[in-house]
């Protein structure tokens, strides 16, 4: 297509957007509408699969010691644990390691356990198992070893958590589709006003030798006009709402860890953009096949 | 230039508009398409646009096998021979000069030729100086002389009038005609479809008389004719 065709075919657009603001208008709301609900579902769906991803990379199995314990009675707990055939692997976590562990995790809070020795807390050992579905078995004959105080066994936890995030990503998803069907039919329905508002004009064009794409593309125009301001007030909006939120939400429940803005911003950023255009242009081009055919 | 090889052209509400009709219009040639409204003169007319396409029979325009032709090359069927309607067919919000330059605008023109091409059309109709008027500030028959200009703007070697002076009064219609008549003389082929007999009868060129669908006279400085009348008493 040469340069001065696409400028004839993007000023028809500017100008059939224009002719027809108040249904642009209107049509461009709605999009924004579905933009919002997209955007929350997706910044849902990322912060979704980036907390079951923490989650996973926790231990799954962790037995504590007594803290009373001496060296030869945990070395005795060692050793019925790696005799334990059902135990893949094991990590011996030492009192000092706990605490460094601990002093990180609270970060600048450490000092509330500063005077605390290293008796404050137990030896523990990471367990990994060879098969997840005896868990439950290993947990109780772990917990019968002497001197052993608490078994900590999260998978199950992290299974539901996993089950629900999936359900969750699921309805998300088709949420995400029927409204951006929804956004689509309207914008079909603007240009519909405007191909009829020109269907003598289409004709003419069609008896004079114009091509199904040249008279196609300025309504193509139209719709991605609207679709890309759509997403543009979206993105706006949904960014301005998950600053505010995001960091409500990590100050009330510690154990969520929000994605950044910064983070997933180019994701969002071309998905909106990408969904825009693809909306705008299939809403019009499903609107002009009728009037095409003379 | 235009050829009609035994078309028959049933509609699918079981109407025939036209039965094994066989025309030849030779290159250069002026000829009326006479007859009753619904005798099928439009029909044929819509068979060399290929908005139609024949039931049987082949129909050959400019060098193209209309009835062969896909969907995607009618517009360069159309671009080959220029066309006017009896409504005009103007763009209303568009002036003078932007509708003529835009039959140039669709093929992709070179603004160049659109600048060189646009006055010059628009001179031999002789509107130059409405070239910045809007449609609906011209009398009809004005309005018939742009869309004469814009039919004639990629110089086609065909142009096709399908009652271009219906909407007009004697006078302005004797002028389109003469414009068509002068059409004719730089050589491109001209094809009318009209009702008028008074015109028909005092130009003096090839008329082909259609009824019922079928040709009843095919005869060079003809007449409009009342055997139209006659044959349908006979038949």
């Amino acid at each position: 297509m040469k340069l001065r065709t696409t400028k004839y075919i993007v000023k028809e657009g500017l100008i059939n957007t224009y002719r027809n603001i108040l249904m642009s208008l209107a049509s461009v709301g709605i999009v924004t509408a579905s933009m919002i609900v997209l955007g929350l579902f997706l910044i849902i769906s990322i912060n979704l699969s980036h907390n079951t991803q923490i989650l996973k990379e926790q231990p799954q199995m962790q037995v504590f010691c007594n803290p009373e314990l001496d060296d030869e009675q945990v070395k005795d707990i060692e050793k019925a644990i790696k005799n334990d055939t059902r135990v893949k692997k094991y990590t011996y976590v030492s009192k000092k390691e706990a605490l460094e562990k601990a002093k990180q995790m609270l970060g600048e809070d450490q000092d509330v356990i500063e005077g605390l020795g290293e008796d404050f807390l137990p030896v523990s050992f990471i367990i990994e198992l060879n098969n997840l579905k005896e868990a439950k078995d290993v947990v109780s004959s772990l917990k019968a070893i002497e001197g052993v105080g608490n078994v900590r066994y999260s998978q199950e936890q992290i299974d539901i958590v996993l089950k629900i995030a999936t359900w969750v990503q699921i309805g998300n998803v088709t949420l995400i589709i029927i409204l951006l069907i929804v956004a689509m039919f309207i914008i079909s329905n603007t240009i519909k006003l405007t191909v009829f508002a020109r269907r003598k004009e289409i004709s003419i064009m069609k008896y004079i030798g114009a091509t199904d794409w040249f008279i196609r593309w300025p309504f193509i125009v139209e719709g991605v006009i609207i679709g890309l301001v759509g997403a543009a007030i979206g993105f706006v909006v949904i960014s301005i709402i998950y600053g505010l939120v995001s960091n409500r939400i990590t100050g009330a429940l510690n154990i969520i860890s929000m994605v950044s803005l910064g983070q997933f911003q180019f994701v969002v950023t071309y998905t909106f953009a990408l969904v825009g255009i693809v909306i705008g242009a299939m809403g019009s081009a499903i609107s002009i096949r009728k009037y095409l055919h003379v | 230039m235009v050829e009609f090889r035994s078309v028959t052209k049933e509609y699918p509400n079981g109407t025939v508009a036209l039965k094994d009709v066989n025309i030849n219009i030779a290159k250069g040639d002026f000829v009326f398409i006479v007859g009753p409204s619904g005798s099928g003169k439009s029909t044929m007319l819509k068979l060399i646009l290929k908005e139609e396409d024949p039931t049987l029979g082949e129909v050959y325009v400019n060098g193209y096998n209309v009835s062969a032709l896909k969907r995607k090359e009618i517009p360069y069927l159309r671009r080959s021979l220029g066309v006017v309607f009896q409504d005009f067919r103007l763009l209303p919000n568009k002036t003078v000069y932007e509708n003529v330059a835009f039959a140039l605008q669709i093929t992709e023109a070179l603004p160049r030729e659109i600048r060189r091409q646009v006055p010059m059309s628009l001179a031999l109709v002789g509107l130059s100086k409405k070239a910045n008027m809007y449609p609906g500030q011209l009398s009809g028959g004005e309005q018939q002389r742009v869309a004469l200009a814009r039919a004639l703007v990629n110089n086609p070697a065909l142009l096709i009038a399908d009652e271009p002076t219906g909407n007009l009064d004697p006078e302005t219609s004797w002028e389109i005609m003469k414009l068509l008549s002068e059409v004719n003389c730089r050589g491109t082929t001209v094809i009318v479809a009209t009702h008028e007999k008074s015109i028909v009868d005092s130009m003096k060129k090839r008329v082909i008389a259609i009824d019922k669908g079928s040709i009843v006279r095919d005869q060079e400085k003809g007449q409009y004719g009342d055997e139209i009348k006659n044959y349908q008493i006979y038949s």
